[in-house]
C-alpha cells in the first residue's frame, strides 16, 4: 500500500516513514498542509495519515481540499485534540478515522488496514438512483423524501452498490467492504443484509432496486442519475 | 465608533430645550394680545371722541363752523394735552381745531371719503408718536342741507407706548425667572434620578482597580439586572481562573511520579519497554483527565447562546457510525427540533459524544438518542435527553462506579471509562441530573441527563429547517 504521512513533528513523522515501511508499505512523507496538499493530489495513494495541528495549511483544510478535489483515499486524523467538538469538525471535514496522540502503533496499523478496506467515495455528497437519495455526509438515506433507517452496514452495502451502479459486485467485494479480518466473514451475511435492505427500501416491492446475478454478485437497477439540491 | 453623548447631558437638552422654547413662545403671543387689546381700547376711546364732535358741531349764527366745547377741562381743551381733534371739509380746509393744538403742527393726513374711517399712527416733527383716527362724515347743518366734513382725533402714544414696554419687561422678567427655578428644580430631581447611575459608574471603576470583588447591592430594577449579571459574571471568571490554577497544579504534582519512574527505569542500565510503555499510558490519562476538567466552560449559561441539540448529534451519529465501523451499528436519533442546550457547544458535544459513543462501545446493534424540552421541570434541568442501547446494561451494583473516576465497570472495554465520569462532572457543573437505569424497550443501559435547555427562537428553526 502507498501512504501519505503529513505530520509537522519531525520524531514522530520518522517513526511512523519507519515502522510503516518496516510493515511492508510504500510511505510518501509530508511536513507541512501545502506538501501533504501536493502529495496527496499526485501520488496515487491509497491511505493517508494527517496531523491537525500543520503549519501552512492546517489538517482540517488539507483534508476539504482533498476531497472536493474528487480524491476518496481513507484519511486517518492524528492529533492531541480529542475531544468529541474536535473528532466531529474532523470526521465532517472528510476524515474517516481518528486517533489520539500519544498512540500505540499497532493501534494505528489496525485502523489504517480497516480504512483501506472501505473507503469511501465520499466525494459526491448525494448520490441518487431513481427514488433512493443517498446523503453520504450525513450518512441518511430517503425514498421519494421518506427517510429510511438503516443499520452501518446496510448503508454501507447500499452506498457501495449506488456508487457502482450498473455494476455488478461479487459478495467477496461486498464482505470486504464490510468486514476488517476475514476469519469474521459469514457468507450468508451479505444475503442476509441485501434481504433487510430491500425490505427497508421498496416494502410494496414495486421499485425493486436491487437484482441479484446468481453466481456472479449484485446490481443495482435503477440508473444513477444527478442529485437535485 | 462615535462617542455616544452622556445620559445625563441628553436629560438635561431633552428637557430645557422644550422648556425654554415654550415660554418663549408665550412671553410673544401674551405681549402680542395686549398690544393689539391697547390698541383696540384706543380706537374705540377715538371713535367715542369723534361722536360727541359731531354731536357738538354747529353752525353759529354768523354762518361760521364751530364745535362747541361744553367741557372746558376736557383734554381738547388745553393747549398741548396729547389729544387733538379738527374737522376739515372735504377739500381739506380746517374749518375748526380744537384748542390743544395751538403751537402743535399736527398733520392728520388726507381727508377722508365720506363714510369710511381710516385709523393709522403718525410721527411728529419732534418725534411724538400719535394715533389717528380721521372719519368721513354727512353732516346737515340745515334741514336739506348737508355737507362732507371730516372728523379726525389724535392722541399721544407715549403714555401708552410705555405702558406696554413696562408690560413688556414685567412679562420676561417673570417668566425668565420661573424658567430659571424650573430648569434647576429639574437638575434637582435628574441629578437624584441618576445618582444609582453614577454609583454604577463608580462602583464598576472600583471594581477594575481592584478596590471592590463585587457590586453592591439596592439598584433600580432598570440598573439591577445589569448588577446582577455582572457580578454573575465576575465570580464565574474568577471560580474559571482558580479552577485552571488547581487543575495546572495537579497536573504538575501527578505527573511528577510517573515521571519519576520513568526516570528511575532509565537510569537503571536497560530501561525495560513495558515499564516505559506503562508509565507513558499514565501520563497520557492524566493529562487528559485534567485537561478535561479545564476545558469544560464551568456551568456558565450568562450569555450563553442555545445551543440547537438536533445538528450535534446528527454529527456525532456520522462521526460514531465511522470510529465504530467494526460493527453492524443503528444510532437511531429522536431530536425535538426546538430542543436547545443553554450552555457551551463543546461542553454539550463533549457529553453526547461520550454518552453515545459509551452506547456504541456497549451496544449489540442498536443504540436510540432522544432529547425534548420538558416544561414542567425546572429551567436548569428543562433538556431532557436519553442515551439507550440493547447491550447488557449497567448492574445496579456497579452504577454508582461507573460515574467515579477513573473506574470502569468493565476492564475489557476500550478506552478509559473516563468518559462517564466526565458527563458526571459536567452535570453538576451545570447544576442538571443524571441517571443511570434500563431501558424498557431495549433491556439495555439506558442514561437519562438533565441539562439546562431553552427552545429555539423560531427565526433559527426556519432556517435550519
Amino acid at each position: 500500500m502507498r501512504i501519505l504521512v503529513v505530520e509537522d513533528e519531525a520524531a514522530l513523522r520518522e517513526s511512523l516513514k519507519h515502522d510503516l515501511t518496516a510493515a511492508g508499505h510504500a510511505v510518501d512523507a509530508a511536513a507541512d498542509g501545502e506538501e501533504g496538499l501536493y502529495a496527496g493530489l499526485e501520488y496515487p495513494i491509497d491511505v493517508a495519515i494527517i496531523d491537525l495541528g500543520l503549519p501552512k495549511m492546517s489538517g482540517l483544510e488539507l483534508i476539504r481540499r482533498l476531497r472536493s478535489a474528487g480524491k476518496s483515499f481513507g484519511v486517518l486524523v492524528l492529533t492531541a485534540r480529542d475531544r468529541w467538538q474536535d473528532k466531529v469538525e474532523g470526521l465532517s471535514a472528510g476524515a474517516d478515522d481518528y486517533v489520539a496522540k500519544p498512540f500505540h502503533f499497532p493501534e494505528v496499523q489496525a485502523r489504517l488496514a480497516a480504512l483501506l478496506r472501505r473507503a469511501s467515495g465520499w466525494t459526491t455528497p448525494l448520490l441518487q438512483c431513481g427514488p433512493v437519495v443517498l446523503d453520504t455526509r450525513a450518512q441518511t438515506v430517503t425514498v421519494h423524501g421518506a427517510a429510511v433507517e438503516l443499520t452501518s452496514f446496510e448503508y454501507r452495502l447500499l452506498e457501495h452498490l449506488m456508487l457502482h451502479a450498473g455494476e455488478v459486485i461479487s459478495k467477496t467485494e461486498l464482505t470486504e467492504k464490510l468486514y476488517e479480518q476475514d476469519f469474521e466473514r459469514d457468507s450468508n451475511v451479505i444475503e442476509v443484509l441485501i434481504a433487510r435492505l430491500r425490505r427497508k427500501l421498496d416494502p410494496d416491492d414495486e421499485i425493486k432496486p436491487i437484482e441479484t446475478l446468481r453466481g456472479r454478485g449484485y446490481r443495482i437497477t435503477l440508473a444513477r442519475t444527478a442529485a437535485g439540491e | 465608533m462615535a462617542r455616544t453623548p452622556s445620559v445625563s447631558r441628553q436629560l438635561v437638552f431633552a428637557v430645557a430645550v422644550p422648556l425654554v422654547l415654550s415660554f418663549a413662545l408665550t412671553v410673544f403671543v401674551l405681549n402680542r394680545i395686549f398690544s393689539e387689546s391697547a390698541w383696540q381700547a384706543l380706537r374705540e376711546r377715538l371713535d367715542q371722541e369723534v361722536i360727541s364732535l359731531v354731536s357738538a358741531a354747529e353752525l353759529t349764527d354768523s354762518g361760521r363752523f364751530d364745535v362747541r366745547m361744553a367741557d372746558s377741562e376736557s383734554r381738547l381743551s388745553r393747549p398741548r394735552s396729547g389729544q387733538y381733534a379738527a374737522v376739515r371739509n372735504a377739500r381739506g380746509r380746517v374749518l375748526w381745531s380744537s384748542p390743544s393744538i395751538e403751537g402743535v403742527a399736527v398733520d392728520f393726513g388726507a381727508p377722508v371719503t365720506t363714510g369710511r374711517s381710516y385709523f393709522t399712527r403718525a410721527r411728529l416733527a419732534d418725534g411724538t408718536e400719535l394715533a389717528i383716527l380721521n372719519r368721513g362724515l354727512e353732516w346737515d347743518y340745515a334741514p336739506g342741507n348737508t355737507a362732507n366734513l371730516v372728523f379726525s382725533v389724535a392722541e399721544d402714544l407715549t403714555e401708552q407706548n410705555a405702558r406696554l414696554q413696562q408690560f413688556r419687561n414685567q412679562l420676561v422678567a417673570w417668566f425668565a425667572a420661573l424658567a430659571l427655578l424650573l430648569l434647576a428644580v429639574l437638575g434637582g430631581l435628574l441629578r437624584r434620578v441618576l445618582r444609582p447611575v453614577h454609583r454604577l459608574e463608580q462602583e464598576i471603576a472600583e471594581v477594575d482597580s481592584g478596590q471592590r470583588a463585587q457590586l453592591g447591592g439596592g439598584f433600580p430594577r432598570e440598573l439591577a439586572g445589569v448588577a446582577r449579571s455582572l457580578n454573575a459574571l465576575l465570580r464565574s471568571e474568577r471560580a474559571r481562573i482558580a479552577r485552571y490554577r488547581d487543575t495546572l497544579g495537579n497536573l504538575a504534582h501527578s505527573l511528577k511520579t510517573p515521571l519519576a519512574v520513568m526516570r528511575a527505569a532509565l537510569s537503571g542500565g536497560a530501561p525495560q519497554r513495558e515499564t516505559l510503555d506503562h508509565e507513558i499510558d499514565r501520563i497520557a490519562q492524566i493529562v487528559d483527565h485534567q485537561l478535561q476538567r479545564a476545558a469544560t466552560s464551568g456551568g456558565v449559561t450568562l450569555g450563553q447562546q442555545t445551543v440547537p441539540i438536533a445538528p450535534v448529534v446528527a454529527d456525532l451519529r456520522v462521526a460514531l457510525l465511522k470510529v465504530h465501523s467494526a460493527k453492524d451499528l443503528s444510532i437511531d436519533a429522536e431530536i425535538a427540533p426546538e430542543a436547545g442546550f443553554s450552555g457551551d457547544v463543546g461542553d454539550i458535544t463533549e457529553l453526547l459524544g461520550n454518552l453515545i459513543d459509551n452506547a456504541c462501545k456497549w451496544c449489540r446493534g442498536v443504540v436510540r438518542v432522544q432529547a425534548r424540552l420538558d416544561a414542567t421541570r425546572p429551567l436548569a434541568q428543562r433538556l431532557v435527553i436519553h442515551v439507550e442501547d440493547d447491550g447488557p446494561g449497567i448492574a445496579p451494583e456497579d452504577r454508582n462506579r461507573v460515574l467515579g473516576r477513573g473506574v470502569r465497570a468493565d476492564e475489557r472495554a476500550s478506552g478509559h471509562g473516563l468518559g462517564l465520569a466526565m458527563v458526571a462532572d459536567t452535570v453538576a457543573l451545570y447544576g442538571g441530573e443524571l441517571h443511570v437505569g434500563e431501558s424498557p424497550t431495549l433491556h439495555g443501559a439506558c442514561l437519562e441527563v438533565a441539562l439546562p435547555g431553552r427552545a429555539l427562537a423560531a427565526s433559527v428553526l426556519t432556517s435550519a429547517g
